[in-house]
Formats: C-alpha cells, sequence, structure tokens
C-alpha cells in the first residue's frame, strides 16, 4: 500500500476484460412494465433483464435468526414485477468500458408505473420480520417498580462507506467447468455459499478469491446481487466480467447500516434496583430481505438487558418494509443499536430517580460470571465495575462554561462475538517454510500480524518466518466469516490449535530423528535440542519430510464489553456541539496485539463519532435517496477528531485458548451512546437521537 | 485525442478520448494502479497525485488537460519505500486496509517538505483533504509529525 | 460514474473560446465544480471549451486602487499572495475555506463565482468588497456587480455564450478591517452558513452565505453599523430575513462574529 503494489479489485485487468454497469430505477416504487434493449451501441456486448435469469439464477438465500418469522422477500437479482427502491437494478450491461456501458445503460428503455412509495417506517405496515423474547416474571416486575422511566430512542440509517466500494470480477473456464469470482469482500466463505446457491451450482465448480480489501465494515459480507449478475454475464459471454461499483451506486444499493428505533422502559424499585426492561424495536428494513438484513434487529434484541443484573426482560423486534434499499450488518450490526436504547434509558431512569447516572450503572452491574441474561445469552466473563471506574479516569468530565453547555455522559455495553467456527491448517513445508492457512479473511485489521503473532509464539520463530495465506476459497479451509469481531477469537484460535498439532508432529519427527524420548526435547528459536544438546533446526526437520496440521475451532459466542464517556460542549447561541473527549475502555478478554487492537478501537470510534456529528443517510418523501455523494453525507475527517483515551480491562474468556473476545466493533459500539448522554446532560435531561446537527440541538434549547 | 504526458520521470503518448478523466489513465492506460479511486467527485482524496508537485485529485482531471505536463503518482515517491512518510506511516500503523494510503502521501510529501514542526492542529487541517474510514486518523497524525522533523525545513 | 461523451477544444485565444461557447458548449477552467456535474452526468455538453491555455487570463495584479483578478487565477495563488494579504485580507481570509488544498491548486477565483454555489465563499467575500465582474461575448464586454451577476443558487446573470474574464475589486476604506467566519459539518465540507465582514469608522459591508438563494448583502445591518450599532444588534438585523429559527440564530451568531473579528 505504501509503495503503490496493492492489488484491489479494480486494480485487477485479465486479458479480454469486459465491463458491467447497471441500469437502474429512478423510482422508489413502481411497476415495470416493459423493458426494451438496444439493438446496438458502440462497445455494447450484452444486455441482462430478470427475463434473462429465469431458470439460471434464484435470489440471494435469507439467514433468518432463531426463533424469528421472516417473510419470504428475497432481493432478486434484477428487478422483474416492480423495482420497490430508488437505485434497484433493473437490467445490466456489459460493453467493452465502464464509460460505454453507462452510455448503453441510457439506451435501454424501461416503461415503469409509478406506484405510491413508502418512505417513513411508521407509515409501513408491511412486515418483513418479527420477532420476541421474554424471561424472568416480566409483568410482576412492572407491577411492583416503584418507578417505571424510559423513552423512545432512534437510531438513523447510515452508510458504511468503505473507501473502497463493492465490486466483484467473474471469469467462467469453460474447459474446467470452474467459475472463479474475484470479490472484495469479507470473506470467501459467505460468497461461495451464497453464488452456489443462487446458481444452483455445487462449491467444487466455484472458487472465489478475496484480492486486498479497502474496508467493509460489515457491508461487503454476503454476495451482492450485482456480483452474481456478474457471474451469469461471464458465463455467458465466455470473457471475464467486472463490475466495479462506484460512489453513487455505493450509496443508493449498498445495504445500509441502523435505521432502527425502540420504545424502551426500565421497572426499578425505590432503591435503584432495576428490575426488569421491556423494549419494542422497530427496524426500517428497507424493501427486501437480503441475507443478512434480519441479523442486526435480532442482534439488537438480544442484548437489551446489557451489563445489568435485572432478571426480566421482554423484548419484541418488528421489521418493516419501506421502499428504501434494504439494511444489514454494519460495524456493530445491532449491538450498537442496544446500547443505545438501554443506555439512553439508563440515563432517563438516572433522571427520574434523583440518582447520579454513573451511581445507578454501579448499583446494577452484573459482577459474578458466567452469567445468564433472561433474554437466553450467557456471558462468559468480565469486569465491568472496572471499566467503568477507567472510561471516568480517563474522560475528566467536565465543568459548566459560560456561553457553552457542558455535558457529560457514561455508557455501559456487552456485546456477543465469536461463535460458529474457523479453520486453519499449518504447515512446514519441504523447503522449511512455515505456511498457515486460515479460513479468515483480513480487510484492514492486521489479522495476518495477529495470526502470524499467534503461531510464531508458539514455534519460536521470529512472526517474519510465518507465511499466512488466505482469500482463496481453493487454498483455504472452510469457515464462517469475518464478521462479528470473530477472527482472531475463533480464527486465531484455530490457527493456535493447528499450530499446536504441528509442534506435536515435529517433536514426533525431531524425537525419531534424533532418536531420542519425544518428552527430553526442548523447542527454543534454535530449533529441536535433545537432552544431549543436539539440535535440529525446522529446515532439517523440513529435509526429512512436510509436515501438516489442520484444525477446526468452534465455540459458542463469548462476550465483550466496555465502557465510554464523553464530554460535549453545545455553544448556546447556535446549537453547536463540539466532543471535547472521549475515553473508550473496552475490555475485549485477552489482547493479542495491542496496536492492533487499538488501532480498532480508534477507527470504530471515530466511525461512531461521524454517526454523532454530521452521518444519516436521508430520503424525502418520495424514498428519494438525498445524500448520495460525499457533498451531502459528510464523513468525519482528522480535523474533527477529538483527544480519544482508549485502554483495556482484559477478562480472558474460558472459551478459547486465547482468551480472546474480540476488538473489531467496541468502537462504534460505544461512542453514539457516551455521547448522547453526554448531549442529554448538557441539555439539562432532553434527549436528542443523532447526528447532532447544530439546528436541532437549537431547537432542544430554544423551543 | 493525442496526449503526450511525463509521468514518474517517464515519456508517454497515447490516444485518448475527451471524457476519459486522468485517474482512469493513470490506472488502465498507464496500469500504475497505486493510485485510487473512491468517488469521483473530488472529495475523498484517494486519487490525489501531483501535478508538477502540486497535489491535485486526479478524478477531476480530464487526461486531455494532462497534455504536456509533469505528473507523479505513488509509484514515484519511493520504490523502496524508504521516504521518510512512508516509514513513519508503516511504524505508527497509520494504515489499515491502505486503499486511502497513495491519496495521503501524495497530499502529505509537499506539507512534511515545507513544514518542520507543525503543530498537531496544522497536521489535521492538513489531513482534512482524505478520507480514512478505518484508522480513525492518530496514527495517521503521529507519523506526519515524524515526518515532517526528519524532512522539513 | 463516467462522464457522456464529448468534444473537447483547447482554446488557443480569448476570442476563438468566446466564439465556442454556447447553450451546448461549457467552459472548462479549475474543473472542481463541472468535472463533479459531468461524472454524475448532470452536466452533458456537447464541447468542453477548456480555457486554461489562456494566460492572459491567469493574472493577479493591482491598477491604481483596484485589485484585477483574472477569470483563471489559482485559488491557491489568491491564498499565497502578498499583494492581496496587504490589500484585500478579507479575500485571503475567505479563500482558505474553500475545500482544500488539492481543490485550491486547480480551482479558480473565476470558476468559482461562475458556478455560484449557494455555498460558495469567494462570491460572498466579493459582494462585500463591492467586487466588479467583467464577461465576454461575441457581442462585447460587460461588467455587473454582484447583486446583478447572482440570481440564484447555481445560477448567475452570465450568458451561455459569455465568459467571465476578470474581477475588478476596489481597495477597501483606509482604516478598516475584515474576516470571514463559517460553519461547515466537517472540514473543509461545503459552507452551512457564513459571513463576510469589512468594518471600519465610517463603512461596514457585511455579506450573507447561507441566509437566501444567493450570496447578499445585509443592508440594514451595514446602515446600523455605521450608526454605531453593536455587533450583536447588527447581527440580529442581517439574520432577520431568515424565516428559519436554528438557521437565525446560526447566521446572526456567524454574523457578530464577523463583525467583531473584523474590527481593526
Amino acid at each position: 500500500m505504501l509503495t503503490g503494489r496493492s492489488r484491489f479489485l479494480d486494480d485487477l485487468h485479465p486479458p479480454g476484460l469486459a465491463h458491467l454497469a447497471f441500469v437502474r430505477s429512478p423510482y422508489a416504487h413502481a411497476r415495470v412494465v416493459s423493458v426494451s434493449v438496444p439493438q446496438g451501441a458502440p462497445g455494447l456486448l450484452a444486455v441482462l433483464t430478470a427475463r434473462d435469469l429465469e431458470g439460471r439464477a434464484r435470489p440471494l438465500p435469507i439467514q433468518v435468526p432463531e426463533g424469528a418469522d421472516a417473510a419470504d422477500e428475497p432481493h432478486p437479482l434484477l428487478a422483474a414485477g416492480d423495482v420497490r427502491y430508488a437505485g434497484q437494478a433493473v437490467a445490466a450491461v456489459v460493453a467493452e468500458s465502464r464509460a460505454l456501458a453507462e452510455d448503453a445503460a441510457e439506451l435501454v428503455e424501461v416503461e415503469y408505473e409509478e406506484l405510491d412509495p413508502i418512505a417513513d417506517p411508521a407509515a409501513s405496515d408491511l412486515e418483513l420480520l418479527r420477532w420476541q423474547r421474554s424471561g424472568g416474571d416480566v409483568d410482576g416486575a412492572f407491577a411492583s417498580a416503584d418507578m417505571v422511566a424510559g423513552g423512545r430512542y432512534a437510531l438513523p440509517r447510515l452508510v458504511a462507506a468503505p473507501m473502497e466500494t463493492r465490486g466483484a470480477l467473474a471469469y467462467h473456464d469453460p474447459a474446467r467447468d470452474l467459475l472463479t469470482l474475484w470479490c472484495s469482500s469479507q470473506d470467501t466463505h459467505r460468497p461461495l455459499r451464497n453464488l452456489s446457491h443462487v446458481l444452483d451450482v455445487p462449491a467444487e465448480r466455484l472458487r472465489v478469491i478475496v484480492p486486498d480489501v479497502g474496508g467493509a465494515f460489515g457491508s461487503k459480507g454476503p454476495l451482492a446481487p450485482e456480483a452474481a449478475v456478474a457471474a451469469v454475464a461471464a458465463m455467458d459471454l465466455g470473457r471475464p466480467v467486472k463490475w466495479a461499483e462506484d460512489r453513487y451506486e455505493n450509496f443508493v444499493a449498498s445495504y445500509q447500516g441502523r435505521g432502527m428505533e425502540a420504545d424502551v422502559e426500565l421497572a426499578l424499585d425505590g432503591d435503584g434496583r432495576m428490575l426488569a426492561v421491556r423494549a419494542r424495536i422497530r427496524a426500517d428494513l428497507g424493501a427486501y430481505l437480503l441475507p443478512a438484513t434480519a441479523i442486526p434487529p435480532h442482534t439488537a434484541g438480544m442484548l437489551m438487558a446489557g451489563c445489568y443484573t435485572l432478571q426480566a426482560a421482554e423484548v419484541s423486534v418488528t421489521g418493516v418494509r419501506t421502499n428504501k434499499v434494504p439494511t444489514g450488518p454494519y460495524r456493530g450490526a445491532g449491538r450498537p443499536e442496544a446500547a443505545y436504547f438501554l443506555e439512553c434509558a439508563v440515563d432517563d431512569a438516572a433522571r427520574a430517580l434523583s440518582l447520579d447516572p454513573v451511581e445507578l450503572r454501579r448499583r446494577n452491574l452484573i459482577a459474578e460470571f458466567p452469567h445468564r441474561s433472561p433474554l437466553g445469552f450467557t456471558y462468559d466473563s468480565g469486569d465491568y465495575g472496572r471499566c467503568l471506574d477507567l472510561a471516568l479516569e480517563l474522560v475528566e468530565p467536565g465543568r459548566a462554561a459560560g456561553e457553552h453547555l457542558i455535558g457529560t455522559g457514561v455508557a455501559m455495553y456487552v456485546e456477543r462475538a465469536g461463535g460458529s467456527f474457523e479453520a486453519a491448517r499449518a504447515a512446514l513445508a519441504a523447503d522449511g517454510r512455515l505456511v498457515i492457512h486460515s479460513s479468515t479473511s483480513p480487510h484492514g485489521q492486521g489479522h495476518d500480524t495477529t495470526l502470524a503473532q499467534i503461531a510464531a509464539e508458539r514455534l519460536h520463530v521470529d512472526p517474519a518466518a510465518i507465511v499466512l495465506e488466505f482469500g482463496d476459497s481453493a487454498l483455504v479451509p472452510g469457515g464462517t466469516g469475518t464478521f462479528g469481531s470473530r477472527s482472531v477469537t475463533v480464527g486465531g484460535s484455530a490457527v493456535a490449535r493447528a499450530v499446536d498439532e504441528l509442534r506435536e508432529q515435529c517433536l514426533r519427527a525431531a524425537a525419531r530423528l534424533l532418536d531420542a524420548p519425544q518428552n527430553e526435547i526442548s523447542w527454543g528459536e534454535d530449533g529441536l535440542t535433545a537432552g544431549d544438546g543436539r539440535t535440529l533446526r525446522l529446515s532439517d526437520l523440513a529435509a526429512a519430510g512436510a509436515l501438516e496440521a489442520v484444525a477446526r475451532f468452534e465455540s459458542e459466542l463469548v462476550f465483550g464489553s466496555g465502557a465510554y464517556a464523553a464530554v460535549v460542549e453545545i455553544e448556546r447561541a447556535t446549537g453547536r456541539l463540539t466532543v471535547r473527549r472521549l475515553a473508550a475502555v473496552d475490555d475485549a478478554g485477552t489482547i493479542v496485539n495491542p496496536l492492533l487492537a487499538e488501532g480498532q478501537v480508534l477507527g470504530g470510534a471515530v466511525q461512531g463519532l461521524g454517526e454523532c456529528l454530521s452521518e444519516e443517510a436521508t430520503y424525502d418523501e418520495q424514498a428519494q435517496p438525498t445524500s448520495a455523494s460525499f457533498a451531502d453525507y459528510s464523513l468525519p475527517t482528522a480535523a474533527e477528531v477529538p483527544p480519544i483515551a482508549a485502554a483495556f480491562v482484559e477478562s480472558p474468556s474460558p472459551l478459547n485458548p486465547l482468551g480472546a473476545k474480540g476488538i473489531g466493533e467496541g468502537g462504534t459500539i460505544g461512542t453514539p451512546a457516551a455521547v448522547s448522554n453526554a448531549v442529554a446532560d448538557a441539555l439539562g435531561g432532553r434527549h436528542v437521537d443523532p447526528p447532532f446537527t447544530e439546528d436541532k440541538l437549537w431547537r432542544a434549547i430554544h423551543e | 485525442m493525442r496526449l503526450a504526458v511525463r509521468v514518474n520521470g517517464e515519456h508517454y503518448e497515447a490516444e485518448v478520448e475527451p471524457r476519459t478523466l486522468l485517474s482512469d489513465f493513470i490506472r488502465h492506460e498507464l496500469e500504475l494502479t497505486g493510485t485510487k479511486v473512491g468517488c469521483e467527485h473530488g472529495v475523498c482524496g484517494a486519487c490525489t497525485v501531483q501535478l508538477e508537485g502540486e497535489p491535485v485529485r486526479s478524478c477531476l482531471m480530464l487526461a486531455v488537460q494532462a497534455n504536456g505536463r509533469e505528473i507523479r503518482t505513488i509509484e514515484g515517491l519511493a520504490a523502496d519505500g524508504q521516504h521518510p512518510l512512508q516509514r513513519a506511516f508503516h511504524e505508527h500503523h497509520a494504515l489499515q486496509c491502505g486503499f486511502c494510503t497513495a491519496g495521503f502521501l501524495m497530499s502529505l510529501e509537499p506539507f512534511v517538505r515545507e513544514n518542520p514542526e507543525p503543530s498537531e492542529e496544522q497536521i489535521r487541517e492538513a489531513l482534512a483533504g482524505n478520507l480514512c474510514r478505518c484508522t480513525g486518523y492518530r496514527g495517521i497524525v503521529e507519523a506526519v509529525g515524524q515526518a515532517a522533523r526528519e524532512t522539513g525545513g | 460514474m463516467k462522464p457522456a461523451p464529448f468534444d473537447y477544444v483547447a482554446a488557443r485565444s480569448l476570442d476563438e473560446a468566446v466564439g465556442l461557447l454556447g447553450e451546448d458548449a461549457k467552459a472548462l477552467a479549475g474543473g472542481q465544480s463541472l468535472v463533479p456535474l459531468l461524472n454524475f452526468r448532470l452536466a452533458r455538453p456537447d464541447l468542453i471549451v477548456d480555457i486554461n491555455g489562456l494566460s492572459e487570463l491567469d493574472r493577479l495584479e493591482r491598477d491604481d486602487g483596484l485589485l484585477r483578478i483574472g477569470a483563471l487565477t489559482r485559488q491557491s495563488a489568491l491564498e499565497r499572495s502578498d499583494l492581496v494579504a496587504a490589500g484585500w485580507p478579507l479575500l485571503s481570509q475567505a479563500v482558505r475555506f474553500v475545500g482544500h488544498p488539492q481543490i485550491r491548486s486547480r480551482g479558480t477565483v473565476g470558476g468559482s463565482v461562475a458556478h455560484a454555489d449557494p455555498a460558495a465563499e469567494l462570491p460572498v467575500a466579493l459582494a462585500a468588497l463591492d467586487a466588479r465582474f467583467t464577461a465576454r461575448s461575441p457581442r462585447g464586454r460587460r461588467t455587473l456587480g454582484a447583486a446583478e451577476l447572482f440570481i440564484g443558487p447555481l445560477t448567475t446573470a452570465l450568458e451561455p455564450d459569455e465568459l467571465l474574464i476578470e474581477i475588478e475589486v476596489p481597495r477597501p476604506p483606509e482604516g478598516t478591517g475584515s474576516a470571514f467566519v463559517e460553519h461547515a459539518r466537517t472540514h473543509g465540507d461545503f459552507a452551512v452558513a457564513g459571513a463576510a465582514a469589512v468594518v471600519g469608522p465610517e463603512h461596514a459591508a457585511v455579506a450573507l452565505l447561507g441566509a437566501g438563494p444567493a450570496p447578499a448583502r445585509a443592508g440594514a445591518a451595514e446602515s446600523a453599523l455605521v450608526d454605531g450599532a453593536e455587533p450583536g444588534e447588527a447581527a440580529m438585523l442581517a439574520a432577520s430575513p431568515v424565516e428559519d429559527g436554528a438557521r437565525r440564530a446560526l447566521i446572526a451568531e456567524l454574523v457578530r462574529r464577523a463583525i467583531e473579528e473584523a474590527a481593526p
């Protein structure tokens, strides 16, 4: 990256490459009456409509979380009878260049019959998702409560906006009947599974390769419908076909994050002990269910008991349909929403009880682990009190000052991470190289460094001696995917297991070669040494025969946690917000690489800050996107970032050999809740939802 | 249209359409893919190259406008990765996915040359023309401070 | 997002350029506003007339008491100019808010004026300085004031075949100071609101950004200041036509700060 030698998706330029562009609906809701395709145009190679996909490709599958009811409304690859969001792909055009494909796309004539769009989720009674869960005596708790407090809290839709947009390059080799898809993706596994489902082709005839990826933040998980269309076009044309999403497409057609609102009630007794929580969560899911659309609302629901000892909880989640692009996982994926809804309610409860918000939390923090939440999760370990103490120490609560309103806010969070399985292959190659194949794919997190570190420590070699390979389904063992902060936890544990297996094999081989008892062989930096001092280097061992170990690691969910605190300043006369400082304390279990872990926290915290200051995916009453460029959707620059103090508390997880829990998402989970509570504090208890624009805050102060 | 341009010290001649953007010309015609494209409306800075030493958005120039001019891309910075900025970026974990990095380096190279002791505020302002979604900018700020001290003045 | 096809001419003379411009033929200067529109296909001219070769339009000089800014003057040149900093400091102050250095190294003063984005800084600063704008067309030359030139968002009085060639800025009166303030969501982002002020013992010029469809002078506030009003009072007058309460408060605050910071 530093010298320009990276290879991202759009850097790939195989011979004979053709380019894909889409005809996208200008209307948010319309019947597609007819599609007529131009007879010819400069450089035009093919046009595909829904009709051309009939019998050849299915819509993407829908992942339904446990216990949920999901509508059978998958996202079609290309719109057939109707379009349901502005920007939805109606036809695909392949040409000799992207510019020529865009020219030809303008010649495709689509006749639409406009229908009334629904932009406001409150106005929609079309449900795509329903889920509920309860545990403990909720009614009893509310009936006996001395105080019931809470409110309505909302997080608007956001755009993940990785610097590299999505993309896929497909090539079908007829001789081997192998379809290869290069994909700017978070992992190889989900695109592979999705492609296999869409094309109804066994995985053995597919290969997915992930090149360098310019960020994803959850938005490049399941296969994009456009990538599936590229695959079909490649098969038809017999040439490689590339779809390089442009920024406009990314704004209108890439699934968005957040977009949830909740009514939360806390039941407390006179001593400020939390008895129960009730939450009704409403999610603005958009027009269809993409593979992972249902996941974040479910995750949010499951985490609504938070870090607290309350014994009863009742949560319902309703996902409604609107004429917007669907939502899906975006860094945090339900955890920030849960933290936001609950932590804002806790502060409202504190004000209702005239109790200090920190004190209210202290009276209710879980202190014994494992802890079973009334909603069904079992939290493995944690030290919530310590996180809270440290966050307060680091933030130095603010003092009032003249024409500015000052506020301090805290927020706790607990999150679920890990889970499912990953795999790794560790090998000592005949030429002496140590090669690890991991099923996880890094896309900027530095997993390569972290995984190499894990392996190197166990093998007593320099991390630079480890060759780490990933991102090619033909080379790596199957896994689940890179998301949900699970790569070090589960992927790293798989590497640890595989390496431990390899160690065993090396010791056995060394024992044979040295003709010495295995238990007398020690492993140090010089190699393997027998009791009498004879040493074998790894290269000697390799010369006698390559060794390989494969391991799979599966785990229950692990539960990271944290406490965030913020100090904000609001200019009374204008409502302008400045975040003065932020403290981020995360407990991600054992931290393998502190520098990389801190990078994740800071990056996530700045994304969380963007959410607070300026980010919001907006739509007008016709459900037209009105923030579809960086000119309208403002990302934070370096000049917006306040001092951030980050620290780690380490409560190792008993559920994996590393004790790790995952740190990728903490920054986005804790920041909006803490800043929001600080804003409410500055406003004397009045709650406002993000983004905290000057006109919203001015109105809160003056109206 | 005929185009003659010097890129990283080498002379190139090509036939291009007027509408071809300089960013696409560099990446696809010249196959110098180190320069990235992030938005095509001049906000993200990923496409920044130097036009006779001045950082410019290559997505906002037509390739034909570079006729007779001199351009430097990331490939022309220091192939061995030993420019003080490159080293500092590496040491301070100033990149995660790396997609925005080339744009930052091309924007910052004149800044560190001309500013031996920039304040944090000055650095943050100088960085404001390039977006990074991964790092939260702290590592970049630290790297720039180090590189400026090494090269400035 | 790739532009729709167009023809391209690198004009070699002002006459040539002016002769080619029209409804479907647009001038390309810095490209920082036009090229995004081309990329989004929001602008689809048949012909692009590149005027970057017209070096006679790229000059920044003092002519008696006037500053003559050639339309092709790069924003970065304005920013670096000692001449401008000494005699017309408002322009140096305002140009620093225009985008980022990478934008300013290509963007031109004339381009910013002709594009007339309602969030643009230079039109507001030039309006506060009573600048006059000269354009060439096949019909000859004409010169307009800011109020005549800036009609609405992205709309000026320039005809499709007219090219802005020069901006004349009279020297601010002796003894005045100036300031430019603005509020944007993020650093370098399009301004939400802003104010330019040039104030002195017997002179007050206040121009507003984001208060209406085009940069506007706050006449009532200016008179009040000359009559001795406090900055806060004048700021309220300047902002009073703005209907939205929050926007009005923001503009009032920015105007007040601009007046106070401008105090010589």
